[in-house]
């Protein structure tokens, strides 16, 4: 019987979430935070599923390392222009070499959501490897407002 | 507790890459200076506890926020 032709077959992670439902992903999609995020140094490598609707900002931020953890981030600089101030890239870097991803934090009224811009998850999408840094100017909200006040009408 | 005295300019090692040194004491204000190596975090106290708080709450959403936070985006966005 003819072997089957042997194909380049990619690496894939698996994640099995009760919270977020089971997920298969190349293994070079899997981005790696060495020092964890602040207050989870265990979880160290994460994917991001791609935006459930076109054209919006917002994505699901999945730990590889613990399933049950997961994050809803946000584009930081679809949010403000500001964002990507006072982040520190080493000197190879471009800007566009590098996502800014603020986690996104919901209230009981979602309508008050806030985006994290003192602490943005920063992952250089050459080599996957991401931090969340602390911008510790005073000018990046830990709760920036994600929709501006609701108008009257 | 370790608990040592230092005079301005004087510094403290912590390990071998870490140094804190003394540059001003004013009132009931201190500034030291910290050096360490690039991988190591530094951050004050108030700051990296406000941040693992909000990093929490964020992480003990319900599963379905994602939606939810679209939705809002979308109702505001999508408006002719």
């Amino acid at each position: 019987m003819a072997e089957p032709a042997r194909q380049a077959v990619a690496e894939t992670v698996v994640i099995r979430s009760k919270r977020f439902g089971d997920y298969e992903v190349p293994a070079d999609r899997v981005l790696v935070f060495r020092d964890g995020l602040i207050g989870f140094p265990h979880a160290q490598r994460f994917v991001l599923l791609e935006p459930t609707r076109p054209g919006t900002p917002f994505r699901y931020l999945l730990c590889v390392d613990l399933p049950e953890l997961g994050f809803v981030v946000c584009d930081a600089r679809a949010l403000s222009p500001l964002a990507a101030r006072d982040v520190p890239l080493p000197a190879d870097t471009r800007p566009e070499d590098v996502a800014i991803l603020a986690i996104v934090t919901v209230p009981a009224d979602p309508r008050g959501m806030t985006a994290n811009l003192m602490a943005p998850l920063v992952v250089d999408s050459r080599t996957n490897a991401g931090r969340q840094l602390v911008l510790d100017t005073g000018s990046h909200p830990l709760r920036y407002p994600i929709l501006a006040p609701a108008t009257a009408d | 507790m370790l608990v040592l005295t230092r005079r301005l300019g004087e510094v403290i090692r912590v390990g071998d890459a870490v140094t804190v040194r003394v540059l001003e004491v004013k009132g009931n204000q201190v500034r030291l200076g910290v050096e360490a190596p690039a991988e190591v975090r530094i951050y004050r106290e108030e700051v990296y506890r406000a941040i693992r708080k909000e990093n929490e709450e964020a992480a003990a959403q319900a599963a379905g926020t994602l939606d939810e936070v679209t939705s809002e985006w979308q109702s505001r966005h999508d408006k002719p």
